[in-house]
């Protein structure tokens, strides 16, 4: 048994392998910025999701306010881009500092709501990410207000083709990471904590300390995708501290299934692909200028009849398969055995 | 003098029109277990509803009773298709009463505009009365007014009728009503309706007192409704009652003397009770 | 028989808690359900009223089978129910609390309420007092008294001695003798010399199975039975 989940985990890795290798590939057969940008930004809410899955998926916390830890990150790299100069340096010193602004939030978060029932933690998420907005479109000295400002970046990130490669290794070594993070034991503890919390609290298990752990994990990593966002962008404004943000976090969860992390990057693919097209349809009529409606619907069936997603559903199929199978053999089996006895 | 009294006034008013919003959504938790996070969409839906009624019409008396019969209606919908075949599963509940928050306030934006667009107070109710040099609006009262008439009607209903005993009761001990026999989910529709019939309402009557309304607007009361129901408890309607007149006087003082602090206020005061208790000032539930 | 159990099977989550649970009530008895902590009594009790649905297995009522039927229709059928925690409606008035047992406000019910009040006369002195604020002994006798008024001829009463002075437990008990005049009771004890005293039969339950059952005079004699089913000496 231990040696099937074995071979399937290697299995697996190797198909992530192949994925992105073809990924990695995929620039140097395609030479077409418009699919650069598409791409990276695919990969920078892949980040985002991945992080948010992690509460949700993992460990059952809602949160919607989780686009503030965006917000923060690309806030953190656009001021220091702006005003200490476009130099590497100062882009890690804007993500580290996000990093850490983030990490203090989300502790405070997590120590005040996480010990309450689920919904206080998604009220309060979105109670401070409003109170975050209202500071960034207030602040205007150092934010200019709702207009934003644009800043300059380093060469590696102005450049499409190069930054792709940039925020592709940060996907890739950022789903790596927390998959080996959500396999560690403490990773059980969490899916157990999710699945069944009077159980994971009555197995002796300090709730509290681990929800926190999680809570500012993903926060971290929210943050750096935020940070990679404003380069991308070389402008920043308050939209990345609004709901829409966080939305865009459950959308893609959701569709590309919870707890799996892999369905983040689907689930990112999925959204901002059809986002792309579904706005490109707004020359042929104006209601696709409100894809979310679509996106809105989408997410509430998906909610309502498919909770685990494409990943999760597909991986449901896939079991349900090999049970036949297994089930087939052994009446093979058995046939075969009555038929020697 | 006459600045104290009038912030008075407004953060009175305002505090009624979060009143009518938080009573339903906590109302609904307390009985259903659902945070309705679609409840803000059900506020913005009774304010574009409204103020297209009184375009068509030019009576605000039916464009209010037509907001609640549209809130009550999207309610209907609401409870039926989303919160009905998730019942018991709370972070399927959450998450999809998102989605409904989010597709309420997008179709607003295609059925009217995604453009803020304006709201006239009816005539009658235009401008304001002069007591011995202290001028108050004449709208703002109305609101007040319409507060405590839905107050004292919440009220009644909850303390003197055997369907308010139901909801009370279920509040408490949602088992134990079914165990005297009574079919608990016909008074889940039941508050779900009263809920979403109250929120757009309270949209109908915010519409001509800040004079534009946008879609985006539901979600902004909505999260005062919110740190409202956590301050008063939920599930109490006393509570969010004192709450909401307590966030909407604050507010009020605030913007005026302090106005960078205005929304900080509220979230520190709702800080301060999930330090000290995260059952609420009126609440019997954690 | 007035109720009868049928190898009922509850699940709690994963958890078999009821592995063929089959026991019988006769009209106008006290019986009495044994058994230590988590064999099942109350799950028993939330079988049979629905509140924890059964997975397998049949539960029948006056010869009606409500084994599927949801928690109000069952209590409609006439099951009264008292809660362990006695599930009092804390901010309800004592009044409050009779008049939403009274389904339908009918004679009969108005007979049952006034029968209470001489019984329990403590609830009519605090007829305006809230409930939360009665003491233990009184929030037992309310919850009996609701689940009495609602119900037409089986209560369930869970554990009434539970944290009641001894004093008091013995008042409960006697009270809940005179009740058998007028309605049929299952009452589920930890409690073995006040039960055994006002019950005519018993069942004992452990890891969700009736281990043993009879007349509760055989169960009284019954040194070895005693201590091998519920510890005592």
């Amino acid at each position: 048994m231990i040696m099937m989940v074995r071979k399937a985990g290697s299995l697996q890795t190797r198909l992530f392998l192949v994925f992105f290798l073809s990924l990695a590939i995929l620039p140097l057969i395609y030479d077409s910025r418009s699919l650069y940008i598409l791409c990276t930004q695919i990969f920078i809410f892949a980040i985002f999701a991945m992080s948010y899955d992690l509460l949700l998926g993992y460990t059952g916390i809602v949160s919607f306010g989780h686009g503030m830890f965006f917000g923060i990150g690309a806030y953190s790299v656009a001021i220091f881009m702006k005003n200490f100069g476009a130099t590497t340096g100062n882009f890690l010193f804007g993500i580290l500092v996000a990093v850490v602004i983030a990490a203090i939030i989300s502790y405070a978060i997590g120590m005040l709501s996480l010990r309450l029932k689920s919904h206080f933690y998604a009220m309060l998420t979105l109670a401070v990410s409003q109170l975050l907005f209202v500071v960034a479109e207030k602040w205007r000295s150092l934010t200019a207000g709702g207009d934003g400002f644009t800043f300059s970046v380093p060469d590696f990130i102005r450049d499409r083709f190069s930054f792709y490669y940039v925020c592709l290794l940060a996907m890739i070594v950022l789903f790596f990471v927390l998959r080996h993070f959500v396999q560690s034991p403490l990773g059980k503890v969490l899916k157990a904590i999710g699945q069944n919390e009077q159980r994971a609290e009555a197995l002796g298990y300090q709730i509290i300390n681990y929800k926190v752990i999680v809570s500012v994990v993903a926060g971290v990593i929210a943050a750096i995708s935020g940070g990679l966002y404003a380069g991308m962008l070389r402008f920043v404004n308050t939209t990345v501290f609004s709901i829409e943000i966080t939305l865009d976090a459950l959308l893609m969860t959701m569709i590309g299934g919870i707890g799996t992390l892999f369905g983040s990057i689907l689930g990112s693919g999925v959204v901002e692909i059809a986002h792309d097209g579904l706005t490109s349809l707004a020359k042929v009529h104006p209601i696709f200028e409100r894809w979310i409606i679509f996106m809105g619907l989408l997410y509430i069936v998906v909610v309502l009849i498919f909770p685990s997603g494409i990943t999760g559903s597909f991986n449901n199929w896939l079991e349900q398969r090999k049970k036949v199978r297994m089930q087939q053999k052994e009446i093979q089996m058995e046939e075969a055995g009555k038929k020697a006895g | 003098m006459d600045v104290i009294i009038n912030l008075l006034v407004n953060g009175l008013a305002t505090g009624m029109l979060i009143f009518l919003l938080a009573a339903g959504l906590t109302l609904i938790f307390g009985l259903m277990s659902v945070l309705n996070f679609a409840h803000g969409g059900l506020f913005a839906w009774g304010a574009f509803g409204g103020v297209w009624i009184f375009g068509l019409t030019g009576s605000f008396l039916l464009s209010m009773a037509g907001a609640i019969v549209i809130g009550m209606l999207i309610g209907l919908i609401l409870e039926r298709f989303l919160i009905r075949p998730v019942y018991g599963d709370h972070i399927q509940q959450l998450l999809v009463t998102l989605g409904g928050m989010l597709v309420l306030s997008e179709l607003l934006k295609v059925f009217w505009s995604p453009n803020p667009i304006p709201a006239a107070v009816p005539s009658y109710l235009q401008g304001s009365f002069d007591f011995g040099g202290i001028i108050l609006i004449k709208y703002r009262l109305f609101v007040i007014l319409v507060g405590v008439l839905i107050y004292i009607a919440l009220h009644l209903l909850l303390t003197k009728t055997r369907l308010g005993l139901i909801v009370r009761a279920g509040v408490i001990d949602k088992e134990m009503v079914q165990a005297l026999g009574i079919n608990i989910k016909q008074v889940f529709t039941f508050v779900f309706l009263l809920g979403a019939g109250m929120a757009a309402l309270g949209g109908s009557l915010l519409a001509p007192y800040s004079g534009v309304i946008f879609a985006e607007m539901g979600m902004q009361y909505a999260i005062l409704a919110f740190i409202v129901v956590i301050i008063g408890g939920m599930g109490s309607v006393p509570g969010s009652a004192v709450a909401a007149l307590l966030v909407g006087v604050l507010g009020s003082f605030m913007a005026y003397f302090v106005p960078e602090l205005s929304l900080a206020v509220n979230m520190l005061l709702m800080l301060f009770v999930l330090l000290v208790k995260p059952s609420g000032l009126f609440g019997a539930k954690g | 028989m007035l109720l009868q159990l049928d190898q009922v099977e509850t699940y709690l989550d994963q958890f078999h808690i009821l592995q063929g649970v089959s026991m019988e009530v006769k009209k106008g008895s006290i019986t009495v359900l044994f058994g230590r902590n988590g064999a099942g009594k109350t799950t028993t009790l939330r079988s049979i009223m629905g509140l924890s649905p059964i997975r397998h297995g049949n539960i029948r009522y006056q010869g009606e089978e409500i084994g599927q039927l949801p928690t109000y229709m069952v209590a409609r059928k006439g099951i009264g129910y008292v809660p362990e925690n006695q599930g009092i409606f804390t901010d309800f008035t004592v009044e409050e609390t009779l008049r939403l047992a009274m389904q339908k406000g009918s004679d009969e019910e108005k007979e049952k309420m006034a029968w209470m009040l001489d019984l329990f006369p403590d609830l009519k002195l605090y007829w305006k007092k809230q409930s939360g604020h009665l003491s233990g002994g009184q929030k037992q006798m309310l919850a009996i008294a609701r689940a009495y008024v609602n119900s037409n001829g089986l209560l369930l009463i869970d554990e009434p001695s539970k944290g009641l002075a001894p004093i008091m437990v013995e008042k409960v008990m006697m009270h809940i003798e005179q009740m058998k005049q007028k309605t049929t009771v299952l009452l589920v004890e930890q409690n073995f010399f006040m039960a055994s005293r006002i019950g005519e039969h018993f069942y004992i339950m452990d890891e969700g199975k009736i281990v043993h059952s009879g007349q509760m005079h055989e169960l009284t004699d019954d040194e070895e039975a005693k201590q091998k089913y519920l510890g005592i000496a």
